[in-house]
């Protein structure tokens, strides 16, 4: 019997001490609330709402010291959980914003980096443009040149080849001239005239006769259209007389010959005479006709204009 | 007999003060200035549109609704007490709104950043 009333008692003294031992879920909330703002950015950016957070909840503690289930209580707790959570906002708020100045900071850095940058960029680029278009003025320049040289040469082979086409125009021409005067043929050497030394001097002279002055006229008048070209007057002679005669005679017969074109304008420097003696026959020494063949004057026309000296 | 009046007349009159103020005391109105001021700054700072300060919001219009049956019933100090709950929430409400916009703020001032660093590397 004295055991169940022990029992009794205990248990009624537990009930006791743990119904006064327990707080109000307003309180439990409001010290949850306390230590969470404390763990967070409330500590150092709203110390003072922590603070009036912190005074709310020691009123409710005392409070609940005083009297644990009342309404007083209860209120002080809701409302020191609320200020608790006022603090952990209010933190919260201060730490979002620090982050914001902090990206707006950075931001400006990040676009000031950016500006000078581009800046930098940008007047290496005008510098390179600057490079560039001084070395494609340069290439147009000479460009410009080459492209003016070659028209140049153009213009020069083009002259040079109407020069080519008179020229050979003016061959042709004299070339029929002389060919109703005597006998014209084309060789190796170029274009050769050959006169019959009995239309142009006495037998044994070099003394022009009258009447070969105006066939003369009319070959040095073909010729002068083409008084640009060199010229080789060669005599030669029969076999008959000595050698040495004859080498003379053809070179003062050739020699008259180049005198008469020279009076009649023909440029002496670009007149050889050469006496060929009675070395290059051109018909039988034998009958009189072949030797009157082979006494002549042959005027080599060359193909190629040389300057020449007079011999 | 005159002493005696004398102290009964200074009694009588402290009696009657007493009497006053707490005639006074208890037929004074009950002050919600204070808890309605914020409930209205609350909702002045867009507190209705940001979830977690529209449900302080709400909890301080209803405390205060709370309040006002108290007193209706003459319990004033639970009415006053009450107040002050709907004071605490319409605070928090305010802070909350405020603390919304700042955070999307940081947000998109932190996502600017990045879209900047993310085209400029």
């Amino acid at each position: 019997m004295k055991k169940i009333h022990f029992l009794i008692l205990v248990a009624c003294i537990a009930i006791f001490a743990g119904c006064a031992a327990v707080p109000p879920n307003e309180l439990v909330n409001a010290r949850l609330a306390y230590r969470q703002a404390s763990a967070g950015p409330a500590t150092k950016f709203a110390p003072a709402e922590l603070h009036k957070a912190n005074d709310a909840l020691v009123l409710a503690e005392q409070s609940f010291q005083e009297d644990s289930d009342s309404y007083k209580t209860k209120d002080l707790a809701y409302v020191a959980q609320r200020k608790s959570q006022l603090a952990g906002a209010i933190g919260k708020m201060a730490a979002d914003k620090a982050s914001k100045d902090k990206a707006n900071a950075d931001f400006d850095k990040k676009q000031t980096e950016i500006v000078k940058q581009g800046k930098e960029d940008l007047n290496n680029a005008e510098l390179q443009t600057a490079v560039l278009l001084g070395a494609m003025a340069s290439d147009k320049a000479n460009k410009d040149k080459a492209d003016a040289e070659i028209e140049k040469q153009d213009a020069e082979i083009a002259k040079q080849k109407q020069d080519l086409i008179d020229s050979d125009k003016r061959t042709a021409d004299v070339m029929a001239e002389l060919a109703k005067l005597a006998a014209v043929k084309e060789e190796e050497r170029g274009l050769v005239v050959t006169l019959s030394g009995g239309v142009l001097f006495r037998s044994a002279e070099s003394t022009l006769m009258s009447s070969a002055q105006t066939k003369l006229d009319q070959v040095a008048n073909a010729l002068l259209s083409v008084r640009t070209r060199n010229i080789i007057i060669e005599g030669h002679t029969d076999s008959q007389g000595s050698d040495s005669y004859n080498q003379d005679l053809s070179q003062r017969r050739a020699n008259a010959v180049r005198d008469y074109l020279v009076q009649k304008g023909y440029p002496a420097d670009h007149i050889q005479t050469r006496g060929m003696s009675e070395d290059s026959p051109i018909a039988d020494n034998a009958s009189p006709e072949g030797r009157a063949n082979n006494r002549r004057v042959e005027i080599v026309i060359e193909r190629e204009v040389q300057t020449s000296s007079q011999q | 007999m005159r002493h005696i009046s004398k102290m009964g007349i200074m009694v009588f009159a402290v009696a009657i003060v007493v009497t006053a103020i707490t005639v006074g005391c208890s037929s004074a109105p009950l002050r919600t200035e204070a808890s309605t001021s914020e409930i209205r700054a609350a909702e002045e700072s867009g507190a209705a549109k940001v979830p977690q300060a529209s449900l302080h919001l709400q909890l301080a219009k209803e405390e205060l609704e709370t309040a006002k049956g108290l007193a209706a019933k003459d319990e004033k100090e639970e009415a006053t007490s009450m107040l002050l709950r709907a004071q605490a929430d319409a605070e928090l409400a305010v802070a909350l709104s405020h603390g919304d916009a700042e955070k999307n703020e940081a947000l998109a001032a932190v996502e600017r950043v990045r879209l900047l660093r993310q085209d400029n590397p």
